[in-house]
């Protein structure tokens, strides 16, 4: 993917992150009181919601592709040798998916229940 | 006649294993410059300092060099502009040394070159024998006039944080002149510079930090450019399709000799 596709993807999520978080901010400490808000029975209840679980599972994509992103380009100026940028996109890939992937299992452990 | 502590930075890559800050006395005359200070420096007390310099009026960008921790042009700055009793000259950071206050400016060249600064056309019969003059309107020339004053001194790309970090980085210098270029009308090039500028190491690795505006000496904003430049590589501006048609102004008749 060229450079501009994948910065026009950072400053999306950006903008996008702003948002969420701030959503998110407010029902944590302003909707519901933030000791309610911590508590395991409050959380699952929250989860229970299909409009909040699908909001929870949008903050979780676009903060970890913003920051994972974010990462590599850092690490693409820390060095500049070719195999170092191709492990720096592969990893970067990696990451996004194995992190996205255990936080979505999380939510939809969370929605639908923990097996027996 | 007072006199002026000059501080310059002598380093020769061959025989020393470190910089080392070498003090000159220097007779301050009124409107000195600090190539002046260091010209007497060389010529009445040190025959060995290294230096490069030329016009002596700002336009050929030969005598940029770190004047009191800030990259400026020796020739342009007056000692007492610098509201000091002490001028210390070190050279450009983010360039190799040769000797002294001489910088490699090879890279710099090569990435200049790397973003074919020239008016790039498909039409090569046309280029060979032109029907007219490809004149460039008043509103598209005021577009581009201010990176037409870039005199290739290096300023600008030894205060950028992203060159030294990043060698691939094609700097503050070679990506302005890119935008200059690419949003010039009679450019056909868009597509061959915008392959080599939207990469990894591109024109995104710029977080306008600003300091290469801060420092140039003519006044041209970099900065401006590559943000100007990463809109255009967006598709905030297309770049030309082959064959569009330009301005093509009326062939002015060859004025009489004499």
């Amino acid at each position: 993917m060229r450079e501009s596709r994948l910065m026009l993807v950072q400053y999306v999520t950006a903008v996008l992150a702003i948002m969420l978080v701030s959503i998110h901010l407010v029902m944590q400490g302003v909707i519901y009181p933030y000791a309610t808000a911590i508590s395991y029975g409050k959380i699952l209840s929250i989860y229970q919601n299909g409009l909040y679980a699908t909001f929870l599972e949008a903050l979780l994509v676009v903060t970890l592709v913003h920051g994972f992103d974010g990462v590599r380009i850092i690490l693409h100026e820390w060095r500049q040798t070719a195999p170092w940028s191709r492990w720096v996109d592969i990893g970067t890939i990696l990451a996004i998916v194995i992190s996205v992937s255990y936080g979505t299992r999380t939510v939809i452990l969370a929605v639908f229940g923990v097996p027996a | 006649m007072t006199d002026v502590r000059l501080q310059v930075q002598r380093f020769d890559p061959l025989t020393d294993a470190k910089p080392r800050m070498v003090d000159y006395d220097i007779p301050k005359r009124e409107g000195m410059t600090v190539l002046d200070a260091l010209l007497y420096a060389r010529d009445y007390l040190d025959h060995s300092i290294a230096l490069r310099f030329s016009c002596r009026q700002a336009s050929c960008g030969s005598c940029g060099m770190k004047i009191n921790g800030r990259p400026r042009l020796a020739c342009y700055t007056q000692v007492d502009e610098l509201r000091s009793d002490k001028v210390v000259a070190q050279p450009m950071d983010n360039f190799a040394i040769i000797k002294d206050l001489v910088t490699d400016l090879e890279s710099f060249f090569s990435k200049h070159r790397g973003i074919m600064p020239y008016v790039i056309r498909t039409d090569s019969a046309e280029v060979d024998h032109p029907s007219a003059e490809y004149l460039m309107k008043p509103e598209e020339l005021e577009r581009v006039l201010q990176f037409t004053y870039c005199i290739k001194c290096g300023l600008c790309t030894s205060s950028c944080p992203t060159v030294g970090t990043d060698s691939l980085f094609p700097g503050p210098q070679a990506l302005a002149q890119a935008y200059r270029y690419l949003s010039d009308e009679r450019d056909e090039g868009g597509k061959k510079r915008l392959e080599a500028l939207d990469t990894a190491h591109g024109v995104w690795r710029c977080h306008f930090a600003g300091s290469c505006s801060a420092v140039c000496p003519k006044g041209v904003d970099p900065a401006l450019g590559i943000q100007l430049l990463k809109r255009h590589v967006l598709g905030g501006k297309a770049p030309r399709a082959e064959g569009a048609a330009v301005w093509k102004g009326e062939a002015e008749p060859a004025k009489a000799q004499g």
